[in-house]
């Protein structure tokens, strides 16, 4: 357990789903603060820069997604979201958006700290300080584990805690097909019954950010009916 | 008739009224057509050899005014055209112009009529063929003149007319059945057109519609047609947001009760005896209210559809494992066939639901698993659940797997369970393409079997 706790953002619209949503993450050991709207969200995160969000996806005039966006202009904080309905496809559009993981209601408090520790657990030491990924003399890209850091050339490119992760384990194993199964295991230590479309979602965005060519791309490739596999070039 | 052939098909039934219609037109016209020109050709050559008669007695008569002339004699010499014969009358005796025709061939009543000065027509019949015989009275040489005329030209010209007529009859008899034929299929086009746009609706693509017609007797079965699966369609839409609606509206209280009991749970020690009870009580309840909620929805949401959106390779022994390992059942409780053989496409979200409610049937109904089998069978992987029960008698066996159909030891209130778990399992079944039933377990209780095609190896 941290010593410090850690803070995270309440973004639940519902007075009588906040309230003892905020009790339980406290028993629980978080330091937790509430926003009631997307407006308010957003401004908090702003100011307080907390480590970790719950946003539920039905808030009032800002809905869950535009926090989400707002939220990963600039931040790459875990973000969980939480939904009244498991098969929408309200739930590849809030990961599209930028979210991490996602919890359906009703659901248990330990359910939704489990994703939360999941999601801040950092990627394990005993890594290679720096893997060059792509040789591109003019604009190689390099990953550094150790200070979790991906450099296009010169600059530094905006991955999220979670998709960093990815690209760690993808990178850990390259050359070799990893599934979407053990992805899962690995990044977002869900069991056999994890959603396969959290691998294909976060793979999608982080080609956006990594590949040359995200429309084409050679980094990370899919083998159809297999996985993903990352082929350094 | 009707019998022999069974029920006729509208499309038999135009064409057999298309041809029934021409055959009944064309038989009164060929009769008609007959009758008029048999007895315009008959009154014709009647008149002809009439005609013929009179000039030919005027001239037998002048012959025989001249003095000293035999009747036998001036017989001979007349020669009346269109090979008729002529038979004469005179004082009692009978003369004629040929060997084999005489008195006998003429009709006695027309012996009368001419006797009596008067002409007169009647017609024969001898062995070389019908014959008009023109009775003629020629009373200054005191004879009477018959003149036999051959009709046989006459017969064969109306049997070609026959013939003509009878085929002209069929040929329009076969003209009214293709024009039946044709007629049907523009009659039931349109019927197949309605059947083949219901049965794509009945599978599901409620975006289908009939094209606009321009035929005024087909608008109002179009428009009709339009306007059900319309209302049809916007009846299913309703009834999905309802599923919806509900599915928010009940998910958001019951995650407010779930979290405050769990905070509730966590200060248990602060409560007395009897409010841990009410705790422990209230736990309870919110996972069966919770457990009831998931099937209804999932009832709801799922209902039979085919799993394709989501279709994915699962193995089924590594599902059952994982479900089994979560439950905290031994693994021994279970035997399967390798992963890579009870491999399926499918839902796997679903599948582990079909799998936990088939176990959790045999919690609560049979006395507990006895035991799990995976294996692939014909092309299909099952999944075996054999249970201690007292099994389930074959009358039974289809009804559980109905919605709301619970066990006959499930009182009121007295076991969990809102008898939506088989039925969950019948429609997973059937969405994925395969079947659920219940049989007797080799060792005494009962066995469910869902079975799943299985993948391509």
């Amino acid at each position: 357990m941290e010593v410090v706790a850690p803070r995270l953002l309440l973004v639940e619209d519902d007075d009588h789903i906040r309230l003892p949503l905020r009790w339980a993450l406290e028993d629980e050991g978080y330091d937790v603060a509430e926003a009631a709207s997307g407006e308010d969200a957003c401004a908090q995160v702003a100011v307080a820069a907390p480590d970790l969000m719950l946003v539920d996806l039905m808030l009032g005039a800002m809905d869950g997604f535009q926090v989400i966006r707002e939220v990963r202009r600039s931040h790459d904080l875990p973000i969980v979201v939480v939904s009244a309905r498991a098969d929408t496809h309200d739930i590849v559009a809030a990961l599209e958006a930028g979210a991490d993981d996602y919890v359906t209601k009703p659901f248990q408090v330990k359910e939704v700290t489990a994703r939360l520790r999941a999601l801040r657990r950092r990627a394990a030491g005993d890594r290679p300080t720096e893997l060059v990924l792509d040789a591109d003399p003019a604009a190689p890209l390099v990953l550094r584990p150790e200070r979790g850091t991906v450099h296009r050339g010169e600059e530094q490119l905006p991955l999220t805690l979670t998709e960093f992760r990815l690209l760690c384990e993808l990178a850990a194993s390259a050359g070799r097909v990893l599934s979407r199964q053990i992805l899962l295991e690995r990044v977002w230590e869900h069991g056999f019954f994890g959603d396969e479309r959290l691998v294909d979602v976060h793979v999608r965005r982080l080609r956006t950010k990594v590949e040359r060519d995200p429309g084409a791309p050679t980094l990370v490739v899919t083998v159809r009916g297999l996985g993903y596999r990352l082929d350094r070039q | 008739m009707r019998l022999a052939l069974g029920p006729r098909g509208l499309r038999a039934r135009i064409v057999l009224a298309f041809s029934v219609g021409a055959l009944l037109v064309s038989a009164v016209l060929v009769a008609t057509t007959f009758g008029l020109a048999r007895s315009y050709l008959l009154d014709q050559r009647e008149s002809a050899a009439t005609r013929q008669a009179f000039t030919d007695a005027d001239v037998l008569a002048s012959r025989l005014s001249t003095a000293g002339s035999e009747v036998g004699d001036e017989l001979v010499d007349l020669v009346p055209s269109g090979g008729a014969d002529v038979v004469v009358s005179h004082d009692g005796s009978w003369y004629s112009s040929r060997l084999d025709l005489g008195a006998r061939d003429v009709p006695a009543a027309l012996q009368e009529l001419v006797a009596g000065g008067s002409a007169g027509t009647a017609r024969i019949d001898t062995p070389t063929g019908p014959h008009l015989v023109v009775g003629v009275p020629v009373v200054t040489a005191g004879v009477q003149f018959y003149e036999v005329a051959p009709l046989v030209e006459l017969q064969s010209a109306l049997r070609t007319l026959t013939a003509v007529l009878g085929a002209g009859a069929l040929t329009a008899t076969a003209a009214g059945a293709a024009f039946g034929v044709w007629a049907s299929r523009r009659v039931v086009q349109p019927l197949e057109q309605v059947a083949g746009a219901a049965t794509r609706i009945a599978g599901g693509e409620l975006g289908i519609r009939l094209p606009p017609s321009e035929d005024p007797d087909l608008l109002a079965i179009v428009a009709s047609f339009n306007s059900m699966v319309d209302a049809l369609s916007s009846r299913i839409e309703r009834d999905a947001r309802f599923v919806g609606d509900v599915s928010h509206e009940l998910r958001s209280p019951l995650t407010s009760l779930t979290t405050s009991v769990e905070v509730l749970g966590a200060r248990r020690e602060e409560l007395s005896e009897r409010g841990r009870a009410a705790l422990a009580l209230v736990e309870d309840e919110l996972g069966r209210f919770r457990r009831t909620l998931d099937d209804l929805l999932e009832l709801a949401r799922v209902d039979g559809a085919p799993v394709e959106e989501s279709a994915e390779p699962v193995s089924l022994s590594a599902l059952v494992r994982e479900v089994l390992a979560r439950r905290g059942c031994p693994p021994e409780l279970v035997g399967t066939d390798a992963d890579e053989v009870t491999a399926v496409r499918g839902d796997k979200t679903r599948l582990e639901r079909a799998v936990t409610n088939l176990l959790d049937n045999a919690d609560r109904h049979g006395g507990g698993v006895v035991g799990v089998q995976v294996r692939r069978a014909d092309g299909a992987v099952q999944v075996l659940v054999d249970d201690a029960g007292p099994g389930v008698p074959p009358a039974e066996r289809e009804r559980v797997f109905e919605r709301f159909a619970r066990g006959p030891r499930a009182a009121r209130g007295s076991l969990p369970g809102a008898g939506l778990g088989l039925a969950i399992v019948g429609e997973t079944a059937s969405g994925h393409g395969g079947a659920a039933w219940i049989s007797e377990s080799p060792v005494g209780g009962a066995r469910l079997t869902l079975s799943v095609p299985g993948a391509a190896p």
